[in-house]
């Protein structure tokens, strides 16, 4: 834990500066985890403070240390989730958008290397975005902690409140459907030798 | 999660996958939080503090006027009962009032015919 549980139980008395403390802990963190799930930069801080705001108005019913980190990530996967439902047609707009928004990037191209680095950077979360697209919200979200940010079966046991037997096979068919999409945009040449360029 | 797939085709495909994973994740790297994050956090908790303050007084308000509605409901039936001669009758002064004219009357004599000798 980032954080003391005195510090939580000072929060939980109404302590803004324990409060503060506990944000600026977390809120790297959360951000980060944010970022990569809803894959809209210009959209990270909102979500990360509605994560907050949630935690601040239900911080008074947490009662032991051990929960609090699976607690403040479910409320970050329920602040994600309802993001995502919220901006579903922004986002598919966006997507139409995106042939047409690379043909521009790639126009802007002028051969230096921090500029061709950015436009793979871009084209890797593009990609990864489009490949997540093709499940539920939730195996998406699912998946991005699972992979992305490598949360463990156990830690995403203690996250979802379900068996790991459950979170295999949801996480296994969701992986399946991003495999078949990937194959379909990819195509039969690897990717590899780009991605490693992209890092 | 490798399912132990045997097929040398999937496993490479499993493989580009969780490299484009990990590609992804170097191209997203965590965001720094502007200057404003704490402010605006605290004015949002203000905010969502006020709506549910009003929530709550006007939900206040309402139960206890229903309150005060079934009270004097209340008082009113009861006042309204205790003036009805229906209400205060016991069931068989009611059930002889409505049904007196068709009773027959009652004879003793008849019933002692009927017990065993």
């Amino acid at each position: 834990m980032l954080v003391e549980f005195d510090l939580i139980q000072k929060a939980q008395k109404g302590d803004a500066a324990a409060f503060n403390q506990i944000v600026s802990a977390y809120r790297r963190r959360i951000m980060g985890t944010i970022s990569h799930v809803i894959g809209r930069p210009e959209d990270v801080e909102d979500v990360a403070q509605e994560v907050f705001i949630r935690l601040y108005f239900s911080l008074g019913q947490l009662r032991t240390a051990e929960v609090f980190e699976p607690w403040l990530y479910r409320l970050t996967v329920n602040a994600s989730y309802d993001y995502l439902r919220k901006s579903r047609r922004r986002v598919e707009s966006r997507m139409a958008d995106l042939s047409e928004q690379q043909v521009i990037m790639a126009d802007a191209v002028a051969g230096s290397r921090a500029q061709h680095d950015d436009t793979e950077k871009r084209r890797v979360r593009d990609t990864v975005q489009e490949l997540l697209s093709t499940v539920s919200k939730e195996d998406r979200i699912l998946l991005t902690l699972k992979e992305v940010e490598g949360l463990s079966l156990k830690e995403l046991e203690k996250i979802y409140n379900v068996n790991e037997n459950a979170l295999k096979v949801r996480l296994f068919r969701a992986r399946q459907r991003v495999l078949k999409k990937m194959k379909e945009v990819t195509g039969p040449s690897p990717f590899v030798a780009k991605d490693d360029e992209a890092s | 999660m490798e399912q132990g797939n045997s097929n040398p085709a999937s496993n490479s495909d499993e493989a580009r996958l969780d490299q484009l994973f990990r590609a992804y994740r170097a191209a997203s790297p965590d965001p720094e939080a502007s200057a404003n994050f704490m402010p605006n956090m605290w004015t949002r908790i203000a905010a969502r503090e006020n709506s549910t303050n009003w929530f709550g007084r006007v939900a206040k308000t309402l139960v206890t006027a229903a309150l005060a509605a079934s009270v004097i409901l209340g008082m009113m039936m009861s006042s309204m009962n205790q003036s009805s001669a229906f209400f205060n009758a016991t069931f068989v002064d009611a059930l002889r009032a409505d049904h007196a004219s068709s009773l027959e009357p009652l004879h003793l004599d008849r019933i002692s015919q009927l017990e065993p000798e």
